[in-house]
């Protein structure tokens, strides 16, 4: 693999702006000029920005700057590791009848894809590929969503993009299936990711996505990952993301979402390993009576340290959004939940609903939880609440008197604490495979 | 040999200088169906909770034989499992737990204690529901989640199916009767009546006579101040119907 | 709404702050400018032990540290010129006098002003119940029934009195639960403090009077700085009030004061604020900076601090009262109604740090805002991990009249002890039309209406206030209302 060791004699920004003026113009070209023409202005951002520190309110409870100060490799051209399907099998989702892509480190591979039949006009590829065959779409909507203004990591990500996924459903197109990526890393280096990916669904589009992040390996990565969605008018996006990479792996996950009038965007993560995993969703809905959902749910274990940092944008009156985060935390793991509903002046009739509710089951489990309301319009119903606890005791008690054991009963709460996340889930092959997995895990909880 | 022997109980609450039962002295018989009636603040109730295994109350002294073995010794679940079964007075809401995966453990796991062979999906969604159409319990209530947004009278008529379900050894119901109508009233005595039998005995705690009305018992007791003063036929709940508890307190008192 | 109920809003509105005056009295001033030298000038001016001009020069010098190294605290939701430091007064007593013997002392005018305000300051013409200490600028004039609390033990007295008579005290509990290393203004006011409130209940004493200091700025160009200290031995039980007002002014001036509280076992501090500093004029001009920090310590098992305020003063208010609840069993309240109107900006709410076993906090924060005016919840709550059986609740509740005006909340929760309970909850909303017509159906008028349905949505917050004050307190919350319909 070409790749390009980060030189850790250095203080970290400068590694990465190093390694983007040695790369510059070689590895990094080839793809899209709309996308390549940020690369300029995304770094010299970033080098003014510098990486988070605890010192910033966004991560004041996440310190991701030690995670990144690491001797990765950045792989910047393209090798396809030697997988086959039984590679995959393990992670594929049981009853998931799916177009299927899987990325390898980021990258599409074609051999280990399986897109099948697509409506006309609809494209599932990689987007390095889309940069080609697509150049309008990704001129209009690449770059639009997932600012890098204020996110050091989205201009990181920008200046050294290379590849991800891309969707595009034209206008007035049903995607009946869902559309599956299945995200695998696979090295025995140390390597740090920045996959990119844009899904764009236009005016009356309805289509499903569902990522699913795994490893092949107990190598250390830092995954830096930013997808820009766009919901056209009366258009309906569900996206769904499993985030499963194992204990060695950290991860800055963006998601950016714009909404046009009437659409609905729905997002859901599950987050069951990961080292430091910090999900930032921006949703942004510039128009009228759209409706905007998202949905979290974090089972940690070990010393996990999941971080979900959302914000909701109103700007356009007549919305609604709903948003439910819900964590349990066993034995070091660490949730933080950082939510911020936003509703600008003149945004009028918005009913905007926020919540997160944590579990803590242990003396070394931690949670910070900070649900924010901003609100700069007057005819709203907006609210927020969070709340911290332990399992209810007197539920336990009902459950043992009907013949309960303690350890069913606590499985049984937990789940059912969980459930209200994973009943947002539409696909019912994927709500089953989640509920699994949560099952499993409760069950080794108190093993 | 008696189904549920108590003996000189003696209950306070934890961490707490507060005494609640101070020497109950019981005997039920299996097929058997005894009512203890009282105030409010007479104990009635907590000795339901220390039947059950509730672990804030502190047994102080004396002792509660089930099947002759010591009752105090197990654990919630066991004494479920070996058949002692509770009618909450406050049946507690469970969000997001199903009524049918919730009362598919239970029974299970009161069969598996039993001996009995675990029931399959097909075969526990049979017996639900003849349990269901027995009890005349509303069907779609079994799709719901555990007592969630169920009415007051639902929520008692969902207890009193689970003891169906559950076919305990010995039935407690603590107050099942309160804050219900009458026609809600009449639902669950004759659930109650179409589940006596010669090997199952019943502990009725109520605070009004009027159940006593549809559910007859063969044994009732008087509670005040945590102990029982008073026994006698199904004569004694109408005698207290009429003159009130002060009666009982005042002979009480003087007996004293 | 016709013209004329609109025209006649407009002109309650620009008449609305009406402890806008000022007495034109003879002020002794410290020069402009803040150094060692005025530090030294003010501790001298009050006659000071050696031991507190040392401490007010650790302050200086720590406070300059911070400002030279560019750390002022801008991270709260407000939007404001710093203030000029160096152009600022830190010291004015009014006719020349840094203290009083006794009240036939007091000159005229100053009497006066206080009576103006509604505080007499002659026992026999003040409200039954309540002590008061009255502060002009950087000097207390009087202390009333100083001696009916004397006979229960009870000290209440100015801050410069009870330095001189209790220094052992005073040196004791003195920035122990507010260090001037705490922020800046902490810093700022350690240094500079003025007059302030000082108030010690002896072991098992339940102070006899609601005790209450009146703050009043006078004199132009200066800033005020008190500084206010109540230690509860073990058993005993205070109520304490402040009150403040200020002349209507162009420039913006500056108020930053610390207050501390200490709790002893089974003791309860209740302290309530009624804050109406001049919140400068319709075009945003003018006005007090309120930049204050407050905080309590439930030191003992079982002890309770209880916060309430009603804010409807200030051009920008900033301040976090808050109870470090380290006694096992303590209890921390804080109860809250902010009311923004104009170019007013409020960032302020609570901490609430659980150190103690089965400590319990309750937060209840109404904010109202109006106009183009900005009112935003910052609130805390931390639970240690030993802190078992820690209970919180909050409630934040947030009313915008107008669609002009902003609402914030930002709540912090922090919790690593599995047996903590914490439960917050936070509503943004306007007056329900149905409300409103519920109420003209009724036959009540749009401003009596309000009135009554914003009374409400304060009564939670408002009906913790000492019952000498919450008629005070009700009336100032229907003046602000008035003008802010439409």
């Amino acid at each position: 693999m070409s790749t390009t060791a980060l030189d850790t004699s250095v203080r970290p920004e400068d590694r990465f702006i190093s390694a983007f003026e040695v790369n510059h113009g070689e590895a990094l070209n080839g793809t899209n000029a709309s996308i390549s023409k940020q690369r300029t202005d995304a770094i010299e951002r970033f080098a003014e920005l510098g990486i988070p520190t605890n010192n910033l309110e966004a991560w004041k409870y996440t310190d991701i700057s030690s995670v990144i100060d690491r001797p990765y490799t950045l792989p910047l051209a393209p090798e396809r590791p030697s997988l086959d399907t039984d590679d995959i099998a393990p992670f594929l989702i049981d009853d998931l009848d799916a177009h299927r892509v899987v990325l390898i480190n980021g990258r599409v591979d074609e051999v280990l894809s399986d897109i099948g039949d697509l409506p006309d006009g609809v494209v599932v590829s990689s987007l390095a590929q889309a940069g080609s065959t697509h150049p309008d779409v990704v001129e209009e909507h690449y770059g639009k969503y997932a600012d890098f203004e204020d996110e050091a990591l989205t201009a990181l990500n920008t200046a050294f993009v290379q590849d991800g996924a891309f969707v595009y459903v034209p206008s007035g197109t049903v995607v009946e299936k869902p559309i599956f990526f299945l995200h695998l890393t696979a090295t025995e280096q140390d390597l740090l990711l920045q996959p990119r990916h844009l899904f764009v669904a236009e005016d009356g589009a309805i289509a499903r996505i569902v990522e699913a992040q795994h490893s092949l390996s107990d190598a250390q990565t830092f995954t830096n990952t930013v997808s820009e969605s766009f919901v056209g008018e009366k258009a309906n996006l569900e996206h769904y993301l499993i985030q499963d990479q194992g204990p060695s792996a950290s991860q800055v996950h963006t998601r950016a979402a714009q909404q046009k009038d009437d659409s609905v965007y729905t997002t859901i993560s599950a987050t069951f390993t990961g080292e430091v995993v910090r999900n930032n969703v921006t949703i942004e809905a510039d128009g009228s009576f759209c409706e905007s959902n998202f949905y979290g749910l974090v089972v940690g274990k070990d010393d996990m340290h999941v971080d979900n940092h959302t914000f909701m944008g109103h700007v356009q009156p007549d919305c609604s959004s709903n948003e439910l985060y819900k964590h349990v935390l066993n034995d070091e793991s660490t949730g933080v939940f950082n939510g911020k509903v936003f509703v600008s002046r003149g945004s009028q009739r918005i009913d905007a609903y926020q919540q997160n509710d944590t579990l803590v089951l242990t003396k070394d489990a931690e949670i910070y939880t900070k649900p924010e309301l901003e609100i700069y319009a007057d005819d709203v119903v907006c609210s927020h609440g969070a709340t911290t606890g332990q399992i209810d005791e007197e539920s336990l008690f009902y459950l043992r008197s009907r013949g309960l054991s303690k350890r069913r009963a606590r499985i049984l709460m937990l789940q059912a604490f969980a459930q209200e996340v994973i009943d947002e889930i539409q696909l019912d092959s994927l709500e089953e495979h989640v509920a699994e997995r949560v099952r499993t895990r409760f069950s080794s909880y108190f093993a | 040999m008696a189904l549920l022997e108590i003996k000189n109980l003696h209950v306070g609450v934890e961490d707490e200088d507060i005494k609640i039962l101070n020497g109950v002295d019981l005997t039920l018989d299996t097929g058997d169906l005894h009512a203890i009636m009282g105030p409010n603040g007479s104990g009635k109730s907590t000795l339901a909770a220390v039947l059950a295994g509730r672990e804030e109350y502190e047994v102080l002294d004396g002792e509660i034989l089930y099947d002759g073995e010591d009752l105090l010794e197990l654990e919630p679940e066991e004494r479920a499992e070996a058949g002692v079964f509770l009618a909450f007075q406050y049946p507690v809401e469970l969000p997001g737990v199903s009524m049918t995966n919730f009362l598919k453990e239970a029974v299970n796991s009161v069969r598996e204690a039993r001996g009995q062979d675990e029931l399959g999906s097909a075969d526990f969604l049979q017996y639900m529901r003849e349990r269901a159409d027995m009890m005349g319990l509303n069907a779609d209530l079994t799709k719901r989640s555990v007592n969630e947004g169920f009415s007051g009278g639902e929520k008692k008529r969902n207890e009193i199916f689970q003891l169906a379900m559950l076919e305990p050894k010995l039935a407690i119901l603590d107050e099942t009767d309160s804050g219900l109508d009458i026609d809600a009233l009449k639902n669950v005595a004759d659930g109650v009546n179409k589940l006596r039998s010669e090997d199952r005995g019943f502990l009725i705690i109520t605070h009004y006579q009027r159940i006593l009305d549809y559910i007859v018992p063969d044994h009732v007791h008087v509670m005040l101040d945590g102990k029982i003063v008073r026994t006698g036929d199904k004569d004694l709940a109408l005698e207290l119907e009429e003159h009130g508890y002060d009666w009982v307190r005042e002979e009480a008192a003087a007996a004293a | 709404m016709s013209t004329s109920e609109t025209e006649y809003l407009k002109g309650k509105a620009s008449e609305e702050y009406k402890h806008g005056w000022y007495t034109d009295i003879e002020s002794e001033k410290a020069p402009r400018g803040l150094s060692e030298d005025i530090v030294r000038y003010i501790s001298k001016r009050k006659d000071e032990p050696e031991w507190l001009t040392e401490w007010r020069l650790k302050a200086y010098r720590y406070f300059k540290q911070l400002i030279d190294s560019g750390h002022y605290p801008d991270w709260a939701h407000l939007d404001y010129e710093r203030p000029d430091f160096e152009n600022m007064r830190y010291f004015a007593a009014p006719n020349g006098q840094a203290q009083y013997e006794s009240l036939d002392d007091v000159p005229d005018e100053i009497l006066e002003t206080f009576e103006r305000l509604g505080i007499p300051l002659e026992e026999q013409k003040a409200l039954t119940g309540v002590a008061v200490d009255a502060v002009m600028d950087s000097v207390s004039v009087a202390t009333t029934f100083k001696e009916k609390l004397r006979e229960k033990g009870v000290i209440f007295k100015s801050f410069g009195e009870a330095a001189k008579d209790h220094p052992e005290l005073v040196r004791q509990h003195l920035g122990s639960v507010v260090p001037y290393t705490d922020n800046l203004y902490a810093a700022l006011n350690s240094a500079v403090f003025s007059d302030g409130s000082f108030v010690y209940v002896p072991e098992g004493v339940t102070c006899p009077m609601e005790l209450s200091t009146y703050f009043r700025i006078n004199e132009a160009g200066t800033g005020q700085f008190e500084r206010t200290l109540i230690v509860a031995e073990p058993g005993a039980y205070v109520s304490y009030l402040e009150g403040c007002t200020a002349p209507m002014r162009k420039e913006n001036q500056l108020h930053a004061a610390v207050v501390e509280l200490i709790a002893h076992e089974d003791s309860e501090i209740k302290y309530s604020t009624i804050q109406n500093w001049y919140p400068g004029d319709e075009d945003g001009n003018g006005g007090i900076y309120n930049l204050v920090t407050k905080r309590g310590i439930c030191k003992g098992d079982n002890s309770k601090i209880s916060w309430t305020q009603l804010e409807t003063g200030s051009a920008v208010t900033q301040k976090y009262p808050s109870v470090i609840l380290a006694g096992d069993n303590s209890v921390g309240e804080f109860y809250s109604v902010a009311f923004t109107k104009g170019h007013q900006q409020a960032d302020t709410g609570t901490k609430m740090q659980h150190i103690g076993k089965n400590t319990k906090s309750t937060i209840i924060s109404k904010g109202i805002s109006a106009d183009v005016a900005d009112n935003s919840y910052r609130g805390l709550v931390k639970v240690s991990a030993n802190a078992d059986g820690a209970r919180n609740f909050s409630q934040c509740d947030s009313m915008l009249l107008g669609p002009d005006c902003g609402a914030h909340t930002y709540p912090y929760i922090e919790s690593n002890n599995p047996t903590a309970q914490i439960e917050h909850e936070a509503t943004t909303s306007k007056v329900g039309d149905d409300q409103m017509f519920y109420c003209h159906q009724r036959g009540l008028g749009e401003e009596e209406a309000l009135k009554l349905i914003v009374n409400g949505f304060c009564q939670e917050v408002l009906q913790e206030l000492p019952m000498e004050f919450a008629v005070e307190a009700k009336e100032l919350l229907d003046i602000e209302l008035e003008g802010s319909v439409g």
